[in-house]
């Protein structure tokens, strides 16, 4: 029985990303080395945020409060995340892809990784317990806030880096837009760790600026492709 | 190619230890750990007795129960007042099967002068015996657990009731909880051994007395018995009488580090174990000395349950009350008992030795030959196994000052005894004198004594509280020696007195199973909202409609 609920959180947590590639024009074009290349980035990005949080952050205490210099270099690191995105799209040759599907695979597979370094090893220890808790259904709906998340990061970067001519009015806006999303996970974590909000809270929060960044983005990207 | 095959092959089975290793991360995430206490599992002369099951792993019921429920795979959680009895013995002659019994004792048990009202008074105490009495004589074929009603308890408790009340009774696929007791198989404890532990206050010999002084023997068993072992603590019966030895053997070494003041007798302290099982113990210890030392002993006086008596105590002999003996000592108690406020009643009984019960520890002195007396608070001989100190017997059933009466009470009459002052108005012990008995050691060692466990056969014998008992003994006597023995062959117990249960939140399989429904449906809807945007309607359809033409699409 708690087998069968490891294997709903997992269905749940990684379900997703699978469904995603073999429902969008991804599979179609063989986009899978794309995201495993992405995924590599994703590691070597996370270890080098690693060294930087362990170089520049003290140790948190548990009643630490929220610490804004602490945070300010924790966003400054998180923007390592932006650089690798930056790096697995732009400095990597690709086959021959078209932006659109270049965006997706890179973030599909920079999600999937996160999702794998992030929730595989918690749920293997937890979910399998006799105990239930619901902990891991949300860390399964969260890992699905932030495909989407990633993916709309992903293709805001696309419009910043691929794309040359995009209207001028909208450029403001495509910077302010990625700002925020890359911020996101420091946003939460203020969420939860100055404001309190419980779990359930934080993840109807992170559900929900998602799907509305998702939408601004696909606007953002929608707009541009409009021929000027 | 070899080579690849070679390291496919090693990769993989690096993979499979890896997995293997994965597998082997063992999960203790319970959300409560609770110590819970078995009841006893022993075997008596070859009849299996108590508990005979450690092992708990059933989902949680509590009272009241819905009409027609099954308990044989749910374990009954129950305070210990909400349990009524009848419905316990009806399980217990029906050879009913329970899953497991865990029973809430309250946290303050025997919660005396207080907000209790009159009628409340010892209720929770009596039920608990009466429990006690019916589980210890019994066979329970299921695990029976006690643990203490504390705010966690109460909750769960809580918890259990409310989703017992949605109507249907615990099981796999209703959730709530579940009570889990890890436990192996209870073993047999191998032969488990008594500790009595003596010592002697040596009296002072005259020049040219040749022979050997007469021997006063202050006695008292400090092991006990109840229905869970590591709760039996045995504060009255007999904590209660120990202490009052250790007391007794303190002042008395202070008289008889003195020359001037040591008496023409020896005093000869015995802790001795095995009360609860005819005093075993005591006749083992018995046997153990040579006859000279026997016969030397003048009178025994054994020491139990005097922890909480106000003003009566009786005096049990097996020898009539005319018998010059114990008309003497009755004399001397009750002229002490006068002064003292208080009135000794004697109880005589005769012993039977065709009969194995040996009811009071004197009666083994009887056998013997040795003229010997009880002094307790009980009026009446108990019975087998009971009033040795069982779960109700805490702390807060002896007092120190009835423990300080008896003690005075031995000691003035044994003083006046010793240094024949019969009949003369002296204080030997008088409060304010070098010799005063001491409240506050009283205290400490029946808090002592009420917190520490002490059924013999869980006792090993380098137990630190018997060293402990050896060390004070031997701090006020000398020769202090500890006589190990094994129990009577009679009994047979079984290990596993204490546990940790662990108490889970369970989700039944019917939430996995709507998970599941509700997981499908999200990925499907997913998919099919992917596909609509990305390629169209017709697309989506496709899919469904001719598969294998896509594939050939595709291809």
């Amino acid at each position: 029985m708690t087998v069968f609920h490891f294997l709903n959180c997992a269905v749940l947590t990684f379900g997703p990303h699978v469904v995603y590639y073999s429902a969008t024009p991804l599979s179609e074009y063989d986009t899978i080395g794309t995201s495993v290349k992405a995924a590599v980035v994703y590691l070597g990005a996370a270890l080098v945020k690693l060294v930087c949080l362990a170089t520049f952050l003290k140790v948190p205490d548990a009643n630490d409060s929220f610490d804004p210099y602490q945070e300010l270099m924790k966003i400054l690191i998180g923007f390592i995340d932006v650089a690798g995105l930056y790096f697995a799209m732009t400095q990597l040759t690709h086959r021959n892809i078209s932006q659109n599907h270049k965006f997706q695979a890179v973030g599909l597979g920079w999600a999937f990784a996160d999702s794998v370094l992030h929730r595989l090893a918690p749920l293997w220890i937890g979910a399998r317990g006799l105990e239930f808790t619901w902990e891991y259904i949300f860390q399964g709906v969260e890992a699905n806030a932030n495909l989407v998340m990633t993916l709309s990061l992903a293709a805001l970067g696309s419009l910043m880096w691929l794309r040359k001519n995009k209207p001028k009015t909208l450029i403001p806006i495509i910077y302010a837009c990625a700002l925020l999303l890359a911020t996101m996970p420091s946003i939460t974590s203020y969420l939860r760790r100055s404001l309190e909000w419980q779990t359930p809270k934080v993840v109807g929060f992170e559900l929900f600026s998602s799907l509305i960044m998702a939408f601004i983005s696909w606007q953002l990207f929608s707009a541009c492709q409009r021929p000027m | 190619m070899p080579p690849s095959g070679e390291v496919l092959a090693s990769v993989s089975s690096a993979l499979a230890v890896l997995l293997l290793l994965l597998a082997c991360v063992e999960l203790g995430d319970a959300a409560a750990a609770v110590g819970v206490y078995r009841l006893i599992q022993y075997d008596l002369a070859g009849a299996p007795l108590g508990s005979r099951a450690a092992a708990l792993n059933h989902h949680a019921a509590a009272l009241p129960l819905p009409a027609g429920a099954d308990l044989s795979r749910s374990a009954l959680v129950a305070p210990l007042l909400d349990l009524p009895l009848s419905f316990l013995r009806e399980y217990l002659a029906e050879k009913k099967h329970l899953g497991g019994l865990l029973i809430l004792l309250p946290t303050n048990l025997g919660a005396k002068n207080g907000e209790v009202s009159s009628d409340d008074k010892g209720q929770p105490k009596s039920v608990l015996a009466e429990l006690e009495k019916l589980l210890v004589h019994e066979e329970v074929p299921f695990p029976v657990y006690f643990a203490f009603h504390d705010d966690n308890m109460e909750n769960l408790l809580a918890d259990i009731r409310k989703i017992a009340s949605s109507g249907q009774p615990a099981s796999a696929s209703t959730g709530g909880y579940k009570l889990i007791v890890p436990s192996a198989e209870p073993k047999k404890v191998s032969s488990p051994t008594i500790s009595n532990i003596q010592g002697w206050l040596p009296g002072l010999k005259g020049e040219g007395d040749a022979e050997q002084l007469p021997t006063i023997a202050i006695v008292a068993n400090y092991d006990t018995f109840g229905a869970a072992p590591a709760l039996s603590v045995g504060s009255d019966s007999n904590g209660s009488g120990a202490v009052a030895l250790l007391e007794i053997s303190r002042i008395f070494s202070r008289l008889y580090s003195n020359p001037k003041t040591r008496g023409k007798f020896n005093l000869l302290f015995g802790l001795t174990s095995g009360g609860p099982y005819n005093y075993n113990g005591t006749s083992k210890w018995l046997r153990s000395f040579d006859q000279r030392v026997r016969e030397s002993i003048d009178y025994a006086i054994c020491l139990n349950s005097v922890g909480s008596w106000s003003s009566d105590l009786w005096m049990h002999v097996s020898k009539p009350p005319e018998n010059p003996y114990i008309k003497q000592i009755f004399e001397d108690f009750s002229d002490v008992s006068k002064e003292m406020g208080i009135s000794v009643g004697i109880k005589h009984k005769k012993i039977n030795v065709s009969n194995s019960r040996v009811a009071w520890e004197h009666e083994q002195f009887s056998r013997f030959r040795v003229t010997a007396l009880t002094l307790s608070e009980l009026s009446t001989p108990p019975e087998f196994l009971e009033s040795a100190g069982g779960l109700a017997d805490t702390r807060e059933s002896a007092d120190v000052e009835s423990v300080m009466k008896t003690v005075r009470l031995v000691s003035e009459s044994l003083a006046r005894h010793i240094y024949g002052l019969r009949g003369r108005n002296i204080d030997v012990f008088a409060e304010d004198s070098s010799l005063a008995i001491s409240p506050h050691y009283i205290r400490s060692w029946l808090d002592l004594f009420s917190r520490t466990p002490r059924v013999a056969p869980f006792l090993q014998k380098n137990d630190p509280f018997i060293a402990a008992l050896k060390k004070e003994l031997s701090e006020h006597t000398a020769d202090v020696h500890v006589q190990n023995d094994v129990l009577d062959g009679m009994f047979t117990f079984y290990d596993a007195t204490k546990s940790t249960l662990n108490v889970y939140q369970v989700a039944s399989v019917t939430f996995d199973l709507l998970f599941l429904l509700v997981l499908g449906s999200y990925l499907i809807v997913l998919f099919s909202f992917l596909v609509i945007t990305t390629r169209g309607l017709d697309d989506l359809i496709n899919i469904f409609r001719r598969p294998p033409s896509r594939k050939v699409k595709g291809a």
